[in-house]
């Protein structure tokens, strides 16, 4: 039952993210960077959401490979858990990269340097959702429920 | 990795996909992308519009609220979606697509004044400045408008021609010699002629040297037949509620014999002021300002000076530059109805702060030399900011600044010392009847010296008798810009 809430809890606060990323009042990628016309283009060409669901992707995605597929006794350590997070930290933003310039690319826009920095805020959301994903569903992985803390 | 592992890892992924999938695939999807690419982008032409048209009726299924029972695109439907769709933009992003929708086209009836004093404005061997503009006038209407052309003077009569004929017509004068009685034109017949003769969707443009000459004259000094034109010309157009004029002044080459008022008539060759005075119902007027279709009309290459009457208020698009070479200090525009600009800091070196907006005055009708003038305008605020408005020009747009500046034809630079926690910035342009009135009246006529070829006798009491009739708002427009600490 525990496990479950703990699975409950990751979920909503997850829908809670994607809801502040798609919000026009309070949007949670404004909060830490903001530049008003690369800002604007964002959420005027619709790409919150889908920035969001990337950063979701990866960060639940990393995390269900490290406790399901890769669910080993040989990576167990909480080193191994902090690897992979590794991993979702940096493919997460460079992904996020790729559609933003995609996007101003076709839309004849140019936004290098702020597109950069805008990243910055995605390895942060990253690691958070990597977290709270790992401790959504850790509970039923056969051999990696106790990393990165046993409990 | 056993079975149960690899069901809960699909069934993971299988979450996380739905979840993707809910957010790319809302609302109208591929319709919805390429309206927003196209306001970002700016790239608001029929063939856009076209293009939006087709992803709809290939897919009538998917996008059944903008179809019609019959099966085609309900353009208003349509043009509603794009609206709204563009509201919800930073900044809102209007894009008047009304015209593509197969809107009728507006009615034209050109009243042509034959007095004595306008036959020299189109003499064979001179520029044809005044045939040029009403032949202007009638392209710039769209092909298959109904044009209707008459000749006045004593009264109104039909052209006998076809509107190709008048076209090509080299002396139009010449052709229509003996059409009423040209030693007089009588304003109040002509103008309640064709205020009441005016049907909806129709623009009737009188051309005109704008000489108020009633029949009958000999004796009566000039003030009394200013008086006479100031009220004859308050008292017809008092009459006829909701209606908007715009007079539009010319030069032309001008090779004849001029009438002075009560003096003896002289040969004069040279420029001279013409003049077309174009009615029409307000909303008639405020398309003809907006839509496309009819650009040119009012704003035709030969105008010197134009000016409209009863003009309300408008709302005019704003849109505060974000990324702009003037900007000092910093702000943050918060999104909505209002222009409200938060986190407002000044300079850290001077304290001010300065910020612009793009602003589209194109539907004022008003000349570049009254809005690009500071003192036109009232600008209130605490800290005192003052004003500084710049037409748009091609070189100020970079890729960044684009969606900001398109359709936008003036940029309005606002600083001062950001010391009031919270301050109201309020700008208006004051709507008063234009000094190109009054440079351009006389009260004398008798000799061709002086500004004899920039003037026209009695044009201030004839525009003034206007104005107190169709004073419209006070103010062509007002922006009230909010800013916060």
């Amino acid at each position: 039952m525990k496990h479950l809430v703990y699975l409950i809890i990751g979920i909503a606060l997850t829908v809670l993210f994607f809801i502040l990323s798609c919000t026009d009042g309070f949007n949670i990628w404004e909060q830490m960077f903001f530049n008003q016309g690369y800002n604007d283009k964002m959420f005027s060409l619709d790409m919150y959401p889908v920035i969001a669901a990337i950063t979701i992707l990866v960060a639940w995605g990393g995390a269900a490979i490290y406790y399901y597929a890769i669910n080993s006794v040989k990576f167990d350590r909480w080193y191994h858990w902090l690897a992979v997070m590794g991993v979702v930290v940096v493919l997460a933003p460079v992904v996020c990269y790729i559609y933003n310039d995609t996007v101003f690319a076709n839309n004849g826009l140019m936004y290098v340097g702020e597109s950069i920095k805008f990243e910055m805020q995605t390895v942060l959301f990253a690691a958070l959702l990597y977290i709270v994903a790992s401790y959504s569903m850790r509970w039923w992985s056969s051999n990696c429920r106790h990393t990165p803390l046993p409990q | 990795m056993n079975h149960r592992n690899i069901r809960r890892l699909v069934t993971l992924l299988l979450g996380a996909s739905f979840l993707a999938c809910l957010c790319a695939c809302g609302g109208h999807g591929q319709l919805e992308k390429a309206v927003r690419s196209a306001l970002v982008r700016g790239d608001t032409t029929q063939a856009v519009y076209d293009s939006l048209c087709s992803i709809v009726t290939d897919n009538p299924g998917k996008y059944s609220d903008l179809v019609t029972p019959e099966g085609k695109l309900d353009h208003k439907k349509m043009s509603e979606y794009i609206a709204d769709l563009g509201s919800h933009l930073r900044p809102p992003i209007y894009w008047d697509t009304r015209r593509y929708g197969g809107v009728e086209n507006l009615s034209l009836t050109i009243y042509f004044e034959r007095s004595g004093s306008m036959v020299p404005y189109d003499q064979r061997g001179g520029g044809g400045q005044l045939k040029k503009a009403v032949n202007d006038l009638i392209n710039h209407f769209p092909a298959g408008s109904k044009v209707d052309i008459n000749i006045v003077n004593d009264g109104i009569y039909p052209y006998q021609h076809t509107v190709d004929e008048f076209l090509k017509d080299r002396d139009i004068y010449q052709s229509t010699a003996g059409i009423g009685d040209a030693s007089y034109t009588d304003f109040q017949l002509i103008f309640n002629k064709i205020l009441e003769a005016q049907r909806p969707g129709n623009v009737s443009v009188l051309v005109s040297d704008m000489i108020y000459s009633p029949e009958d004259t000999h004796g009566v000094s000039l003030d009394k037949i200013f008086n006479e034109e100031n009220s004859l010309a308050t008292r017809v157009f008092a009459r006829y509620k909701g209606k908007s004029v715009v007079v539009q002044q010319f030069m032309g080459d001008y090779s004849g014999k001029y009438y002075p008022y009560n003096g003896v008539p002289f040969n004069y060759s040279g420029k001279r002021p013409f003049y077309l005075v174009i009615i029409a119902d307000s909303e008639v007027m405020d398309q003809l300002a907006q839509d496309k279709r009819y650009s040119g009309v009012l704003d035709a290459p030969g105008i010197r000076n134009s000016y409209r009457f009863n003009q309300v208020t408008s709302e005019v698009p704003c849109r505060v530059l974000p990324e702009w070479k003037d900007n000092a200090g910093r702000f943050r525009v918060k999104h909505g109805d209002d222009i409200v600009l938060t986190k407002c800091q000044g300079d850290r070196q001077t304290g001010k702060l300065c910020f612009s907006m793009a602003a589209d005055l194109s539907g004022l009708m008003a000349n570049d030399a009254l809005l690009t003038n500071a003192d036109n305008y009232d600008v209130q605020s605490i800290d005192g900011y003052t004003l500084v408005i710049n037409p748009v020009d091609k070189s100020m747009f970079t890729a960044n600044n684009k969606e900001y500046l398109e359709g936008m034809t003036h940029v309005l630079t606002l600083t001062g010392d950001f010391k009031s926690p919270r301050d109201e910035v309020r700008i208006s342009l004051r709507n008063n009847l234009p000094d190109w009135v009054r440079q351009s009246s006389s009260d004398n006529d008798t000799q061709a010296d002086g500004s004899f070829a920039t003037t026209t006798l009695g044009l201030e009491q004839l525009l003034g008798g206007m104005f107190d009739a169709m004073k419209g708002g006070s103010s062509y427009f007002d922006v009230t810009i909010n800013l916060q600490r």
